[in-house]
């Protein structure tokens, strides 16, 4: 009868501002920029945004450095900041930072940048005509990507199910603005948005309802206490059994696994090609780590349970991702299909259940992440008149055109396909190593003969960019672009070859973050 | 527990069978004299607007509206328990809802400043 | 019930009622309910007939006294017209929405202390728990149902626009409303009814909490749908909004909803502001039996009937809003007024918790603060004050052709009376449609 509140003398929380500062630095200058993007005047705005884009990326690293070696559960048991947690942040940040610089590139494409004026306006309208004339640039971008990065810095680190949930909430919704505001090609991109949006607010639920289970199965959204239920065997099998398979459509939805990725080819290619860099190199780390999290927090104690179903997934996400891959003639789409392969790869590290796989998946998102980026980056600087020139046969003879350029796409792509000496090599020999550790056998298996058949279509564009005639006169060029891609692109492919030629700065790295924290 | 909204109950049942049966009165003792234009929709003498089938679209606005109005409602929610619990939480509560706060205050400021709120 | 009886505003004293005592309690509420709203029509007709210096209703019973019955009676004999394009279900559905969702707000209204009835000591309040003034909202939000029902299932186009605009209104100030709620739960520490009224015993959250009391006033006119914010149903635009297409009973269910929020409204700004059933400073003062026993019923009354003369105050004193004023002083205004509000309530009750400094030191504190904020906007006002005195031009109503083009031969005169009358000047008809001819130009360009 007495007040809940009135009764209770409860204990006030506390927050570690601290062990929290990369994600408070990252949120706070998001909110700034949402204020510039209120105040600003119109013309300066880019500038400012840009300063606070890269200061508060660079800030947010410089705090993950300095509270590396953290153990702790902050927050009141929402947020772990553990050695996987900090890794995975840290790598979140500096593809970030690459990623940004693709994106605030403004000279590749004579009209502006790589977004709509004004994504608002009717595609091909008067309206969008005149916004593209005066020369307006849609700099909402900026103070989304923040909101989207924090949101992936907290994904991995989250030690509850709602906590992750909210993360995941903050992660998608600018990520599915983002989508839409493609500056060419304005329908398919506003395609892309609402299938993104319409399927990744559907795998929420999924994700929700499994949390709601997990709740009635353990009393508790806290991992750790999950994983305790399950140690004492609380209650219905069957109840878990549901729940992991509701959170885990939720969280491989946003990997791209099969039969979760039917967005992945469509998005990828709608979106503006720098954000589909953004969207394939740093949700999949951050979903990655809350996977991770999960399978190796709260379901450790089941995992002969949901292993036959990850192997199931794996082995058809790595055989579906390339054999599709095989058959697209879009650079876009290949690429895509080429991340649900990957994806795949990645699974085996998750089914391994041990130190190794954990380290292994997180150099791997790390090497394809840096990869993938620089491809993507890419794919913005040949065009034709029209915008991006994305069909396979107007890359032919790009070697003879433009010798760098095509060399580094050359690189990015025998990374993808796990070539030795590259960076593709380092993560799929961890993951792999890993799982036979694990007795994942046959996924590994499966896993090398589709690197195999991957590796024929990487090396087909790599033939077809250097071994065939440029058709003549097709008006494809490869754009010069400003500082900020050929900085990113550099970036790309220094990291692509030192992690492919010393590995062991990044497994030691890795190895060192340890395991998650309970 | 359930005793104290036991009384909600009966008032509820009390104003329910007030409002069924003023509702249902007029059919029973009210006059019925058929009029075909007195059924139509009543303009003022014109005839009545096509109603277009499910209503017809409405104005953006009242989305947008809906949508703010979700926002702060949802900013209320957290109000709510912080205020009522705010001499416990002593200085903790106030820095962290004074973070809360000001968040929204800015979101509503580019809300503001962007014309989501002007009513045209 | 308890042996060790729980003082007032402890929630242990509810829920012991026997069934008898409820049903009691509840028919009493209800009747009361439906009397105060008769009361209010003819409390409403002869009050603004005073103020346009009419009699108003006087012709049934005593000072027209019966006039609301006659009212009812006729209502009661009227066809209940159901359009053919209506959905009938929603159509009578919603009226029943709206009343019977009006009635429930008072449950959780405090009318008294603890009294004795038939030997069974009881509080005068049907019931509270720990957060009636959520549940009181809840109500509320329902109440709207019951008009976007109506002005959506009427299949009308006055109705439609009606129903809309309530909807937007009403969620607009709900905004306000319950952000006002923020700082009485501050001060109060609870959600309940009854022991808000417990907190109040010695001073008014309205005195204490001036600026959430006065949004609090402004959003209740706005919630009720009453002048100067009665746009669902402004008769010189939608005919009657959202309750054009009902007749007879079902459209005095929609009255009856409208002055039942009304005095639900008064009674929890009485609640939550005006220190509830509590006797009011002087009387209370010199006469220290006032709070005790059945008394407090007739205080609450009292402040209901201020309330309610507010309400008929501004319906005969102001004009009515256009909607994108209304609109924009609703989230322009009070909204981030609110918000700032609660923020400074927040910190300095805060600050109080903290270093412990009792009313009198914050009362000097805020005095001097007021003092240096009104020093500054002096000094201010001094240094502007010569710009201020800027010879204004002449007023020349022809300048330009604009706004008034001058017609052929006239000119600015003065006149005794009105300064800016014209005399009447007999024009040619060509002249004047060469004159329109150049005003259409003015406009094109």
């Amino acid at each position: 009868m007495s007040s809940l509140l009135a009764a209770a003398s409860f204990d006030v929380p506390t927050i570690e501002y601290g062990q929290l500062s990369p994600m408070l630095i990252i949120f706070g200058v998001a909110v700034l920029s949402l204020l510039v993007e209120a105040f600003a005047p119109r013309g300066s705005r880019r500038p400012i945004q840009l300063v606070l884009v890269f200061a508060g990326l660079a800030a947010a690293f410089a705090a993950v450095v300095m509270i590396r070696g953290t153990q702790h559960i902050a927050a009141m048991g929402s947020v772990a900041v553990d050695g996987p947690a900090l890794f995975m942040q840290g790598a979140i940040l500096v593809l970030a930072f690459i990623a940004a610089l693709v994106m605030a590139e403004r000279q590749v494409d004579p009209l502006g940048d790589a977004f709509a004026p004004r994504a608002s306006a009717l595609p091909g309208s008067t309206d969008e005509i005149a916004f593209t004339r005066l020369g307006w640039l849609q700099t909402e971008v900026w103070p989304l990507f923040l909101f989207s990065v924090g949101g992936m810095l907290l994904f991995p680190a989250s030690a509850d199910l709602l906590t992750m949930f909210v993360a995941l909430e903050v992660v998608s919704l600018p990520l599915y603005i983002m989508a839409g505001l493609a500056r060419r090609r304005r329908l398919l991109s506003q395609e892309a948005a609402l299938k993104y949006f319409v399927l990744g607010a559907f795998s929420s639920a999924f994700f929700l309802y499994g949390t709601a289970l997990f709740y009635g199965y353990a009393g508790s959204v806290d991992l750790s206490a999950i994983s305790d239920a399950l140690t004492a065997n609380a209650g219905s099998m069957w109840l878990v059994i549901t729940a992991t398979g509701l959170v885990s459509v939720g969280l491989l939805f946003k990997i791209g696994a099969v039969p979760f990725h039917q967005w992945t080819p469509d998005v990828y290619q709608g979106s503006p090609t720098p954000v589909t860099g953004f969207m394939a190199a740093c949700t999949k780390i951050a979903a990655f780590g809350a996977l991770l999290r999960i399978m190796y927090v709260a379901l450790g104690g089941i995992r002969w349970d949901w292993r036959p179903m990850m192997y199931v997934i794996a082995a058809l996400t790595m055989i579906v991702g390339t054999l599709f891959a095989l058959t697209q003639t879009d650079m876009k789409r290949m690429l895509a299909y080429s991340s649900i392969a990957q994806a795949g790869f990645m699974l085996v590290g998750v089914i391994a259940t041990n130190q190794a796989g954990l380290s292994g998946t997180m150099v791997y998102l790390v090497a394809y992440g840096i990869a993938t980026i620089g491809a993507f980056a890419i794919v913005t600087l040949v065009r034709d008149s029209t915008g991006e020139a994305s069909h396979l046969s107007q890359w032919a003879g790009l070697g003879r055109k433009a010798p760098i350029v095509a060399s580094a796409f050359a690189l990015f792509l025998l990374a993808f396909a796990g070539i030795p000496l590259t960076s593709g090599f380092t993560g799929k020999f961890a993951v792999f190593t890993a799982g036979i550790a694990g007795g994942a056998t046959p996924v590994v298996i499966i896993g090398l003969v589709a690197s195999a058949v991957a590796a024929f279509f990487y090396v087909r564009v790599i033939v077809l960019m250097f071994f065939n005639e440029p058709t003549s006169d097709d008006g494809v060029s490869v754009v010069v672009p400003s500082g900020f891609t050929t900085l990113a692109i550099t970036i790309s492919v220094a990291l692509t070859l030192v992690i492919g030629l010393v590995p062991q700065l990044i497994l030691d790295l890795a190895n060192q973050a340890g395991l998650f924290i309970r | 527990m359930g005793e104290v909204y036991l009384p909600i109950l009966v008032l509820g049942i009390l104003g329910a069978a007030f409002a069924v049966f003023s509702v249902a009165a007029p059919s029973i003792i009210g006059p019925r004299r058929y009029n075909r234009a007195r059924l139509d929709a009543y303009e003022c003498g014109i005839d009545p607007t096509p109603q277009p089938i499910g209503g017809g679209r409405f104005p953006i606005k009242y989305y947008l509206t809906a949508m703010l109005f979700i926002v702060f409602d949802i900013e209320i929610v957290f109000l709510y328990p912080f205020a009522v619990a705010f001499d416990q939480l002593r200085l903790f509560g106030l820095i962290e809802m004074a973070v809360f706060i000001v968040t929204v205050l800015a979101v509503y400021a580019y809300v503001w400043r962007r014309g989501g709120l002007e009513w045209d | 019930m308890n042996p060790t009886t729980p003082q007032y505003g402890d929630l242990a004293l509810f829920g012991h009622d026997p069934l008898w005592l409820v049903i009691l309690k509840a028919l009493v509420l209800f009747i009361g309910l439906v009397l105060l709203t008769l009361f209010t029509t003819w409390f409403e007709r002869r009050v603004v007939a005073r103020m346009q210096q009419r009699v108003g209703p006087n012709r049934a019973g005593p000072f027209g006294l019966l006039v609301p019955l006659a009212d009812g009676i006729k209502l009661a004999l009227k066809e209940g017209i159901t359009p053919a394009n209506a959905d009938k279900v929603v159509y009578l559905l919603a009226p029943m929405i709206a009343a019977a969702a009006a009635m429930l707000v008072f449950a959780v209204i405090p009318l008294g202390p603890v009294v004795s009835i038939f030997g069974v000591s009881t509080p005068l309040q049907l019931t509270d728990f720990s957060v009636s003034t959520l549940y009181i909202l809840a109500i509320a939000s329902i109440g709207i149902y019951g008009i976007v029902l109506a002005g959506w299932s009427s299949g009308s186009t006055y109705s439609l626009l009606g129903g809309l605009r309530s909807s937007a209104q009403m969620v607009s100030y709900e905004i306000a409303m319950g952000l006002s709620f923020v700082a009485v739960f501050l001060y109060a520490g609870s959600m309940s009814t009854s022991q808000i009224v417990a907190g109040q015993t010695d001073w008014w959250y309205a005195v204490l909490l001036l600026p959430s009391f006065v949004i609090y006033l402004i959003s209740m006119v706005g919630e009720t749908n009453r002048a100067p914010f009665d746009l669902p149903e402004a008769e010189g635009e939608l005919v009657a909004g959202f309750h054009t297409e009902y007749s007879g009973l079902r459209w005095a269910m929609f009255f009856l909803a409208e002055y039942v929020n009304m005095i639900n409204v008064s009674a929890v700004a009485i609640t939550l502001f005006l220190g509830g059933w509590r006797a009011p400073a002087p009387i209370s003062t010199v006469w220290s039996g006032a709070n005790d026993g059945w008394w407090p019923i007739l205080w609450f009354l009292g402040k209901i009937l201020v309330m309610l003369f507010v309400f008929v105050w501004l319906r005969g004193t102001l004009p009515r809003l256009r909607y994108d004023q209304f609109m924009r002083f609703g989230w322009k205004v009070l909204i981030p007024i609110s918000i700032v509000w609660i923020l400074l309530v927040s910190a300095w009750r805060g600050i109080r918790n903290e270093y412990g400094t009792d009313l009198r030191t914050t009362l000097i504190w805020l005095g001097v603060i007021l003092f240096a904020i009104a020093a500054i906007a002096f000094l201010l006002d001094l240094r502007r004050a010569p710009e201020d005195e800027v010879v204004e031009p002449t007023y020349d109503p022809y300048a330009g052709g604009y706004p008034v083009p001058p017609l052929p031969g006239q000119e600015f005169t003065y006149t005794r009376r009105a300064p800016q009358t014209v005399p009447a000047t007999v024009v040619e008809t060509s002249a004047l449609e060469s004159t329109g001819q150049e005003l259409e130009g003015d406009r094109n360009e």
